[in-house]
């Protein structure tokens, strides 16, 4: 094809990314929205390196170029994921649309993105220089803005691969499907006994990137349950204290008072 | 290097020597004067531009050109070729499930794709199977029920 290239290895996408200037292409599902015939796509569809799930020791790992309709037919993606991404579009939209392209679009509002967030997951990025593992949440460095070099590409999603823990996973948009978030939010418990070890939440389409608040998250890892149903109400408006979210399709003060009923929802469904 | 996009259309292999960029919707429309498939909104919203891709259905309004190379790509051209088409021409006939018809081509191809993951869909099925589809008209009752007859009455061609 004259203006385009169509990879069938890792090795051959990473030298045409090197060599030309091209946009990645995955599902183009957002690409395709803007569709601007005078640019160079790189199609990464069927690059096998890129289109596997599989788990090692440490991680589940999914190639940057399984469509969505691939991540819920795999056994090895943990369930969170799957209820977040069995909300995206519809299934027109589920097959065409990538994981790697959820992320390389950049948007604060994507879906499986949040998860991400949620699940400290991480991403291998590859050029013809070599490789690099960036945490997702070092990745976004703002609205749109990627730490993603010109010769780079998302080639895989580390997931941590324990999967013992609660989730709670909400998405509020404007009808059930082909729906664009208006808030997600994502919730992880970790108990051992009575004691938390881990306790994570996320916020989606708040801001320019998905938030997490580490801070107040802190309030709650290491405290026994009973403890933490005793600070309820001073949890949920401790995340009032740091969430400021941007006006958008929706105004702030509806996003701000939907994340705190989704925090309140989350704590209460986990007896806390 | 060969500049030209090969792949399959409704069962015949063609070559396509035109922008690598284009959106497939326009392609079929404009060149192959394929024009079944309808333009709703071009940005993944509606379903009237859905044709099955690698067996898949997609929208074709969010597919470019270079994506196409060494595809299988059906239409409702192709699928009105077959004998699963008749059955759900036929059932969405009987329960008037059409009125101004745009959808109806996105609707034929989606419902193929379901009854081909689903031959016997529960009405959720049917309805998540149809969920990126938009109808203005019918209020979509009457399609989910025509779905339901297609797939009593073509019970084994799926």
């Amino acid at each position: 094809m004259v203006n385009g290239y169509m990879a069938t290895s890792l090795r051959e996408a990473l030298e045409i990314r090197a060599a030309h200037d091209v946009v990645p292409y995955g599902g183009g599902t957002d690409l395709m929205i803007a569709a601007d015939t005078s640019l160079t796509y790189l199609y990464v569809n069927r690059i096998p390196e890129m289109k596997q799930i599989a788990v090692d020791d440490a991680y589940v790992r999914i190639g940057a170029s399984c469509t969505f309709t691939e991540v819920l037919a795999s056994p090895l993606v943990p369930p969170l994921m799957k209820a977040a991404v069995e909300q995206i579009g519809a299934p027109a939209i589920r097959n065409g649309g990538t994981m790697g392209g959820n992320i390389g679009n950049g948007s604060a509002k994507a879906d499986s993105v949040l998860i991400e967030f949620v699940l400290g997951a991480k991403l291998r990025l590859a050029s013809v220089r070599g490789e690099r593992i960036v945490p997702i949440e070092a990745f976004y460095k703002g609205r749109k803005q990627l730490d993603l070099a010109k010769d780079e590409l998302i080639v895989e999603i580390l997931l941590p691969k324990d999967a013992d823990y609660e989730w709670y996973y909400e998405k509020v948009g404007a009808r059930r499907a082909l729906a664009i978030s208006r808030i997600s939010f994502a919730g992880l418990l970790r108990c051992d006994g009575d004691v938390i070890t881990d306790f994570a939440t996320a916020f989606g389409a708040v801001a320019g990137t998905v938030l997490r608040f580490p801070d107040v998250e802190a309030m709650v890892i290491g405290k026994t349950k009973a403890e933490v149903k005793a600070m309820h109400d001073a949890i949920v408006a401790a995340y009032g204290d740091h969430i400021v979210p941007t006006a958008g399709r929706v105004s702030k003060e509806y996003r701000k008072d939907v994340c705190l009923n989704l925090v309140d929802d989350f704590l209460t469904s986990k007896g806390l | 290097m060969d500049t030209k996009i090969h792949f399959t259309l409704n069962g015949k292999p063609v070559t396509y020597d035109g922008n690598a960029s284009n959106r497939l919707l326009d392609v079929l429309r404009d060149y192959y004067k394929l024009t079944g498939t309808k333009c709703g909104c071009k940005e993944g919203e509606c379903g009237a531009c859905s044709i099955i891709m690698d067996g898949e259905l997609i929208n074709s309004c969010m597919v470019a050109m270079g994506r196409c190379e060494g595809a299988d790509i059906m239409t409702i051209e192709g699928f009105s070729e077959t004998e699963r088409f008749k059955v759900i021409d036929k059932a969405y006939g009987a329960v008037s499930a059409v009125q101004c018809g745009y959808c109806i081509p996105g609707m034929v191809m989606a419902t193929e794709a379901l009854l081909r993951k689903h031959p016997h869909p529960t009405e959720e099925e049917i309805r998540d199977g149809l969920s990126g589809n938009l109808c203005r008209c019918t209020g979509y009752n009457a399609i989910v029920r025509a779905v339901g007859i297609a797939a009593k009455e073509g019970n084994g061609l799926w």
